[in-house]
């Protein structure tokens, strides 16, 4: 072996080992280790099925943790997570505390955790829409009704994430009602891209014909110019369905000390858009308030859930 | 003359050195298929995916997440991988005929281990990660023992085989003289295995870190997660930042492990040179010892602690469970697509590997060529190559293999490529001289006594492609991977106990049969 060879892979070697001591500390907050099972039980974690780009999540749920750490006098601490799936085990299993769920995670969630209580809704999911966009070289125009769904067999059609209420669940069901199974789209399947976002780009780009998104992120994308209406544009508004909503974990007053639930209701009920702080979140939200919501507001989707498979 | 029987008949058999290159013939069915499946709508994208290759973002909080989730993934494989040596050693002793008939025993135990090690072997560490994310939560030692209990029962599989094997004359020879059967088993049979097993540690550590990079695709926290989030939200600026830095271990890593390898005299992963004793004893130890501390501050760091597992979260109830339903699943059809898909994908990577190499044998430039684009495979797990895929070409079964192809041809391609460096040049040299080109002195000099052994190695690959068929149901219609996918989403725990049972029996069928194939192929 000649020295250079040798020189290379002792530097190798020193480079791979040391490189995790210049790393930036991972937990910086859980300082000691013994107290971290204490920790747990006095910070708030919040979480957030990932339906759009991770930096616009980071950026509004930051403003979310600051804004209810201050409300409830308690450390606020947003934990992100990679899929929806993940969401709702980490709800589950207790990692999380109060999370942002879609209208079928959220009844999953439920179903899974009992005595898992439903906090709030926006003004806008009670009555929520998915939005079916196509590319513009697709030769898809706006249709008039739901059978105008038939227009898409054949094509490339993406969902959002799997578990998605406003990307997948209820589009499907609109769609098997129009008689468009989900072999009938080109490829023999449907895409899963995963969040609204990459919805959007990948319609626009070209990669897939079509598909459907949340009306609340395609009309902040449209506002924010992200989206180029000459390549991509909306063909169907679905009828509403209730959709996201914040839960909460059963045992937070034990935890908390009694009426916490109650007071993170409370807090996130009085958002309005004329505090500064509160404005921003609730506009990144895309409301104008957060409402009380209840369990059985969600039936009409745990029915469509069941129908559909993702509920059992 | 009298008639050869029909197996003799030399124009039936294609020459040895022809052999490596069969397998490519699948590409024929692809290049058919292809024009049909592409649909090129993103080559925009494509295009800039490709030109953000060179402009990666060198924003400093970029820069910092993707190296604090490096260290992630590099401490998750680190601690997976030593897990699994030591759980594997330990388990290869006692599932090894050799140490239970020194110790007076019959080999029934070692037969009932090793047939229980088969289980965890069979089932995907992604599979050990979401089963373990549900038990006990999202803790960082989920990807930790993920890793560890199929990477510890198949080193416990190879420890055995390898200790099975080795001639038991000496072994026999103190046993008789009246040793103790511990010290005969050390001083007889320590020597000989040691380079060995260290040999396949060390490859098992490039594959921890591959497996450490693909649970964090799925969520588990690591660099993984930064590559999907970033190629999902088509930022690949950002999401170059992680790859460069990604490969930059990748490549430091391997060239540590094989410059341990040659330092310790220990023999390649293709097994040419058989180096028998293993050189610098003292060296080896004091190694090991000095990544006993290491391994407790990167447990420490990364906040793994072993007594996070034992609380256990209980699974959500079963339901009824709907049994017909899952009967009702297209079960032949699932079964046939990943079947298929993993054969397609095996042979594209073990024939794709020779063909290259002989087509850039002349220039050394496309040799090198070569290299990164083998190296950028091995390092992009199978589940992003198939999204980036899907810009181009419709979901499917040959996308799926494609990308499951694409990366085990990383893998092949650099062990063939170590191979043919570690093999004598003597007959190439001799060819050349003789006024054969440099393609056909490859391919007669070298292939020919590689063939063997290399394709054995692709049979044991074909068998670990069927277990990584899941990772790539992502793209769509790839047979039981997708399924478990939609089943998982929709917390369906009977398809998914269905499913596991299938993919478990189906990777020991594979197991068996690739065994079988490869004792055919090195026994001749």
């Amino acid at each position: 072996m000649t020295p250079r060879a040798r020189w290379t892979a002792v530097l190798a070697g020193l480079s791979l080992a040391l490189l995790p001591a210049v790393l930036p500390p991972i937990h910086p907050q859980a300082a000691p280790l013994l107290n971290r099972a204490e920790a747990q039980q006095t910070m708030l974690r919040i979480s957030a099925i990932p339906d759009q780009n991770p930096e616009k999540l980071n950026r509004l749920y930051g403003l979310v943790a600051d804004e209810l750490s201050q409300q409830l006098g308690v450390p606020v601490k947003y934990v992100p997570m990679t899929d929806y799936t993940a969401a709702v085990s980490a709800f589950r299993t207790g990692n999380l505390d109060l999370v942002w769920f879609g209208g079928l995670t959220g009844v999953q969630a439920r179903l899974q955790k009992p005595g898992a209580k439903v906090i709030a809704q926006r003004d806008i999911d009670a009555a929520f829409h998915s939005v079916f966009i196509a590319n513009t070289a697709s030769g898809l125009q706006p249709i008039r009704d739901q059978k105008g769904l038939t227009a898409l067999k054949g094509k490339r059609f993406t969902f959002g994430s799997e578990s998605s209420t406003s990307g997948r669940l209820m589009p499907q069901y609109f769609l098997s009602q129009a008689g468009v199974g989900l072999k009938s789209f080109a490829g023999g399947a449907p895409g899963f891209s995963g969040s609204h976002d990459a919805t959007i780009a990948l319609v626009q780009s070209g990669a897939y014909q079509a598909g459907v998104v949340n009306e609340q992120v395609w009309k902040s994308s449209l506002r924010d110019g992200k989206v180029n209406r000459s390549k991509v544009i909306a063909i169907w508004r679905t009828p509403g369905y209730p959709d996201y909503h914040w839960i909460a974990q059963p045992d937070l007053d034990k935890r908390f000390g009694k009426g916490f639930t109650g007071r993170i209701q409370a807090a996130i009920v009085s958002w309005r858009p004329k505090d500064p702080e509160q404005k921003q979140i609730l506009e990144l939200f895309g409301a104008q308030q957060f409402t009380q919501a209840q369990a059985s507001d969600y039936q009409k989707i745990e029915q469509v859930g069941r129908q559909i498979g993702k509920i059992r | 003359m009298t008639t050869l029987p029909a197996m003799d008949r030399p124009w039936l058999r294609p020459a040895v050195p022809l052999w490596v290159l069969l397998p490519a013939l699948a590409l024929l069915p692809v290049m058919a298929l292809l024009p049909q499946l592409i649909h090129g709508g993103g080559w925009d994208l494509l295009g800039r995916f490709a030109a953000a290759a060179v402009t990666p973002s060198l924003d400093p909080l970029v820069v910092g997440s993707a190296l604090q989730g490096l260290g992630i993934t590099l401490g998750v494989a680190l601690l997976g991988w030593a897990l699994s040596l030591g759980l594997g050693l330990a388990l290869g002793l006692a599932s090894s005929r050799t140490v239970w008939w020194t110790w007076g025993a019959g080999p029934a135990p070692a037969g009932l281990i090793r047939r229980l090690l088969a289980l965890p072997r069979s089932i995907h560490e992604l599979l050990w990660g979401l089963f373990l994310l549900q038990l006990v939560g999202l803790q960082p030692a989920v990807a930790v023992v993920a890793i560890a209990l199929p990477y510890g029962a198949l080193v416990a599989r190879v420890t055995a085989d390898l200790l099975d094997a080795l001639p038991t004359r000496s072994l026999d020879a103190l046993r008789a003289s009246g040793a103790p059967p511990g010290a005969a088993l050390l001083t007889a049979i320590g020597p000989p295995l040691l380079p060995q097993v260290l040999s396949y540690g060390g490859y098992r550590l490039e594959c921890a870190l591959r497996s450490a990079t693909l649970l964090g695709v799925f969520g588990l926290g690591g660099i993984g997660t930064d590559l999907r989030l970033t190629l999902q939200s088509l930022a690949f600026h950002e999401l170059w930042t992680s790859l460069w830095l990604l490969l930059a271990a990748m490549l430091l890593l391997e060239t540590l492990v094989g410059w341990l390898r040659r330092r310790w005299g220990m023999p390649g992963r293709l097994g040419l040179k058989r180096a028998s004793v293993g050189r610098r004893g003292r060296e080896i130890l004091l190694t090991a010892l000095a990544l006993l501390p290491l391994l407790l501050w990167t447990a420490a760091r990364l906040e793994v602690r072993p007594q996070d597992l034992l609380q256990w979260q209980g699974l959500p109830g079963l339901g009824q469970g709907d049994w017909s339903g899952v009967l009702a699943l297209p079960w032949a059809d699932l079964i046939g697509t990943t079947l298929v898909m993993t054969l397609l994908a095996a042979a594209l990577a073990v024939g794709v590997a020779p063909l290259l190499l002989l087509l850039a044998a002349p220039w050394g430039w496309a040799r090198a060529a070569l290299q990164l684009i083998w190296a950028l495979g091995r390092l992009w797990p199978p589940p992003l190559t198939a999204l980036l895929l899907l810009f181009l070409l419709q979901p499917g079964l040959i996308t799926g293999a494609l990308a499951l192809g694409f990366h085990n041809l990383g893998i092949l391609g650099r062990l063939l490529l170590e191979a043919v460096e570690s093999t004598d040049p003597g007959a190439e040299q001799a060819l050349r001289a003789g006024g054969v080109g440099p393609r056909l002195a490859l391919l007669y000099g070298r292939y020919s006594r590689l063939a063997r052994s290399y394709l054995a190695y692709g049979a044991y690959r074909a068998d670990v492609i069927l277990r990584e068929s899941v990772v790539v149901g992502l793209v769509g219609a790839t047979g039981l991977g997708t399924q478990l996918l939609e089943s998982l989403s929709g917390f369906a725990w009977d398809q998914i106990a269905a499913l596991l049972a299938v993919y478990a029996v189906l990777t020991l069928l594979g197991e068996d049969l690739s065994d079988r194939l490869r004792q055919r192929l090195l026994v001749v």
